[in-house]
């Protein structure tokens, strides 16, 4: 009984969570994707040669970001 | 006997003789002066296959600045604790209480704000450069995540140059900041924290001096 009563309070804790946390990484998404335009405006700004490099990056950061709130919706 | 007359001695400087009569130094030259081909360099003298908006076809870089590269490590010091800190509270077992998929997605969230945090300073410090060109100057900020701002002044338009250096980190690594007074709309650029002010100082005043005689030759681009 105690172990039922202890698996149901990490279950509704769990989808206590999973709302604001899923709420965040959204937000977060949306801030790797400025950081996206921003590498964008930086390297039409100054080009010096490492702008694939640099765009590749913030690609990667905003998969990331897309792949943390999957993994949110998934593990919570 | 006391010395009526001594001949001038030819001193060697690394101050360059940038643009007089259109100069181009040779390669062995240009790297004493500060040219290189490594693009986090942060003193790079006639930097090759640079572009930036707004440059004409026919103007020439001569320098690109950024602030020198001992002004990132504070920041470099906070990631490193960002980055430990999770393995650290880890290995001493400060972590335990947490359950597991509730500290998967702490630590998620950890490094992905980490890795912002060292992607936002690494870019603030890359693209916010400073260039001196054979007819303008330029200070390119990027205040923010969305705001950008490029002053830029013409050479003819340069009144007064002040380099300022004013620690002993400054002093010992040769950094400081070049201050620009123009009589442009915008009154003074700033060149934070660069590297060998004292050049740049008198990169900028040859630039004058070319910049007068083209007015009297009647050269003006």
């Amino acid at each position: 009984m105690m172990f039922l009563d202890s698996f149901n309070f990490e279950f509704q804790a769990a989808s206590l969570l999973k709302i604001p946390a899923a709420l965040a990484a959204f937000i977060y998404i949306v801030f790797a994707f400025v950081v996206v335009k921003q590498v964008y405006k930086m390297t039409e700004t100054l080009e010096v040669g490492l702008e694939g490099l640099l765009k590749a990056v913030s690609f990667l950061h905003l998969f990331f970001s897309i792949g943390a709130l999957l993994a949110i919706l998934i593990i919570l | 006997m006391p010395e009526v007359f001594a001949a001038e001695t030819k001193k060697t400087s690394h101050s360059p003789k940038v643009t007089r009569h259109k100069y181009i130094p040779d390669k062995s030259e240009l790297e004493a002066y500060g040219h290189t081909k490594n693009p986090f360099c942060s003193y790079n003298y006639c930097p090759d296959h640079i572009n930036f908006i707004g440059k004409d076809h026919s103007e020439k870089i001569i320098l690109l600045l950024r602030r020198h590269p001992i002004t990132n490590i504070p920041w470099i010091f906070l990631s490193i604790i960002l980055v430990s800190a999770p393995i650290v509270l880890f290995v001493f077992g400060l972590l335990d209480f947490i359950q597991i998929n509730f500290l998967i997605v702490g630590l998620i969230f950890w490094y992905l704000f980490t890795f912002a945090f060292i992607f936002e300073e690494f870019l603030s410090w890359f693209f916010n450069v400073y260039i001196v060109t054979d007819e303008r100057v330029f200070d390119v900020d990027f205040l923010n995540l969305i705001y950008r701002e490029i002053t830029d002044a013409n050479i003819d338009q340069i009144q007064d140059v002040t380099v300022r250096v004013g620690s002993v980190i400054r002093t010992v690594f040769d950094f400081g900041d070049v201050i620009i007074q123009t009589a442009a709309q915008i009154p003074q650029i700033e060149f934070e924290a660069v590297p060998h002010p004292d050049r740049v100082a008198q990169v900028l005043r040859e630039l004058r001096v070319e910049e007068e005689i083209e007015k009297l030759e009647g050269r003006v681009r």
